[in-house]
């Protein structure tokens, strides 16, 4: 499998790189636009971000592997991401995890039909503890019961 | 860095140093001894181990040595508990997850954690007995360099030699986390011809090379300075060898030594796994027509031969030591013989680079032209005598009348004597830059070989 950007998303590139001082910025760009439309960013785009960003294909793989917005797998329809750090702990994220886990049957870094559960780093969303982002959006305020209702209507 | 001096106080002694240098640098260049492993002076500071913690008056929290400059009235202190506890604390977070395999890891004994630990490890049981995560042990980064996860502590040497160095970026940080581990891209293997330096520059055993791993122990390795034969870039090395009860020495590795003015801190991996070159195929033994005669009859054969020829052909190998080459233009004199050091077979233009190799893969070629030894090839008719010293181009000379002082064996039906190898030999080379450096004797043989200069002295006393 190769892999090349379109048209549109190179014209697009372009545009953006006139926003940065250096190239190495479209990194994390150029990661979405893959990520966006292949739902994972494959192995053989690696070159065509390096080439780009004018890094190495060993660097972008560490971009890639450090977020975890970003995936070398394809996602489930839904992904799960929810917050483990600190403030969602205190506030009850371990309760929403044995909900997954019971409930729903889902461990995290694993797929079950649908549903992809993914443990993530703060999700800049404290204040509102414990959240999920489910794909694009985030779930603020949960409870289990919450939870469970957002999933089920889901599916 | 400025010009401008200035005076600091470390441990409480006064001392004097460049404004603007790195803390750091100047801690280890005086023979302070600070925990350190992101720190190289090729790499410069990264800041990312921690370990080189210091107490600065002033700063309410210690700071990292590698990230200060010295200024005027710096007060530094290396050795508060302060700084004892922190160094304990980083090496326990650095155990944490480490296998403690230094039992079968190459690196025991030159190992920056395991020196470290027996400064300033708790030694308590059961602290390292908790559940670990387990990584891959054995992955295979090519170019002879193996990379076991679980002892890697992250200090990034090896991927800051590739971006800073080479600029290849072969190497990467991927994951995060505990998980969080060096790779390379994936399916790919490390190009570089200088990749083994990152086993020089692992501060633990993570990085490993193939060729030496489970050869032998370190403690058992003597090491001496050397200067590498492969290329007229003549880089420094240090040899280390060992030498068991009555045996030959044997050389087990290469490592690069610094050199500001030739190599800086590297050399190139042909370089570095030239050490082979040196047990394989030698010369032990005196023979004249395939077989065995002793030292006498040698002599006087040498004697004759040179006697009844008229002609003399002497070929030296510009891999000999400037005084070694001097000994044989004062013989080649007394002989009224025609002396030649032809440089053209050791030429290959495909070893060369912008780096450090050399397109003449040869140590003193430019020794041989700075003594005015004729590089050109010599004529050679059937009533020549050809007397060679270790010379490249005598395996292809084909005549009868020969004598060959070799280190390695070549084709030859004449007379062969066994002649001592550079390292174990000494004295003066002369690099593409005319750097004149001293390479001393390094190896003894189990039966002692004569060098050039000890065998025209021998023969010199007879004829
Ligand atoms: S492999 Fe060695 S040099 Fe590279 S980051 Fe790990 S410990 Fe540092
Ligand atoms: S560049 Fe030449 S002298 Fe230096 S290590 Fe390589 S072969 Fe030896
Ligand atoms: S800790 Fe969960 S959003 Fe910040
Ligand atoms: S040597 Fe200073 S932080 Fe690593």
């Amino acid at each position: 499998m190769s892999f090349e950007f379109t048209k549109e998303e190179l014209e697009y590139i372009e545009e953006l790189s006139q926003r940065y001082p250096s190239p190495k910025a479209l990194m994390l760009p150029l990661l979405w636009i893959i990520q966006n439309r292949l739902k994972h960013i494959p192995t053989e785009a690696f070159k065509a971000v390096a080439d780009i960003t004018k890094t190495s294909e060993a660097q972008v793989y560490g971009v890639v592997t450090f977020y975890t917005m970003f995936t070398l797998k394809p996602t489930a329809k839904y992904h799960i991401q929810l917050c483990k750090t600190l403030s969602c702990n205190l506030c009850g994220s371990k309760e929403l995890l044995n909900l997954l886990k019971e409930r729903f049957n889902l461990l995290p870094n694993q797929q079950n039909g649908d549903f992809q559960l993914t443990l993530v780093e703060c999700l800049g969303s404290c204040g509102t503890a414990p959240v999920v982002q489910i794909n694009n959006r985030l779930y603020e305020n949960l409870t289990p019961a919450k939870l469970q209702k957002i999933l089920e209507d889901f599916s | 860095m400025s010009s401008k001096m200035v005076e600091f106080t470390v441990n409480g002694k006064k001392l004097l140093a460049f404004e603007g240098l790195n803390l750091l640098k100047y801690l280890l260049d005086n023979g302070y001894n600070i925990p350190h492993y992101c720190y190289h002076d090729s790499l410069g500071a990264d800041g990312n181990c921690r370990m080189c913690m210091v107490e600065i008056k002033g700063k309410k929290r210690p700071q990292i040595a590698c990230d200060t400059l010295i200024k005027e009235g710096l007060e530094v202190n290396t050795n508060t508990p302060t700084i004892k506890r922190l160094r304990e604390e980083i090496l326990q977070m650095q155990l944490r997850n480490h296998p403690v395999d230094c039992p079968v890891c190459d690196k025991a004994g030159e190992c920056y954690l395991q020196n470290y630990y027996m400064d300033y490890g708790l030694y308590k049981e059961g602290k390292h007995k908790k559940q670990k995560i387990k990584k891959s042990k054995n992955i295979e980064f090519g170019r002879n360099v193996v990379y076991d996860e679980e002892r890697c502590i992250l200090c990034k040497r090896c991927v800051r030699f590739f971006a800073n160095i080479t600029k290849t970026n072969e190497l990467g940080v991927i994951k995060r986390a505990n998980h969080s581990t060096i790779s390379t891209a994936p399916n790919q293997k490390l190009q570089s011809q200088y990749a083994m330096n990152i086993v020089d520059l692992c501060p633990v055993g993570a990085l490993l090379s193939s060729d030496f791993k489970f050869k032998q122990r370190v403690w058992f390795l003597q090491s001496s300075p050397s200067i590498c034969h492969g290329c007229t870039k003549n880089c420094n090395i240090t040899i280390d060898y060992s030498s068991t009860k009555f045996q030959a020495e044997r050389i087990y590795r290469y490592k690069a030594r610094r050199n500001e003015d030739v190599n800086g801190y590297f050399i190139c991996d042909e370089g570095r796994l030239s050490y082979k070159e040196y047990h394989t195929n030698r010369v032990t033994q005196i023979e004249y027509k395939n077989s065995i005669i002793d030292f006498k009859e040698a002599i006087s054969k040498i004697g004759i031969e040179i006697f009844i020829h008229k002609d003399i052909v002497i070929l030296a190998s510009p891999n000999l030591y400037i005084e070694e080459l001097e000994s044989i233009i004062k013989w080649s004199k007394k002989l009224n013989a025609r002396l030649y050091s032809p440089l053209e077979c050791y030429k290959d233009k495909e070893f060369a680079d912008n780096w450090l190799k050399e397109e003449l893969r040869v140590a003193n070629a430019y020794g041989v032209m700075a003594l005015e030894i004729d590089t050109s090839t010599p004529d050679i008719s059937s009533d020549t005598l050809l007397i060679n010293f270790d010379h490249k181009l005598a395996q292809d000379i084909n005549t009868l009348h020969r004598i060959d002082f070799i280190t390695h064996s070549i084709n030859s039906q004449g007379l062969i004597l066994p002649l001592a190898s550079w390292v174990q030999s000494s004295r003066h080379l002369i690099n593409s830059s005319g750097i004149k450096q001293y390479a001393p004797k390094t190896l003894v043989a189990n039966k002692p070989i004569l060098t050039v200069t000890e065998w025209i002295e021998a023969i010199g006393g007879d004829i």
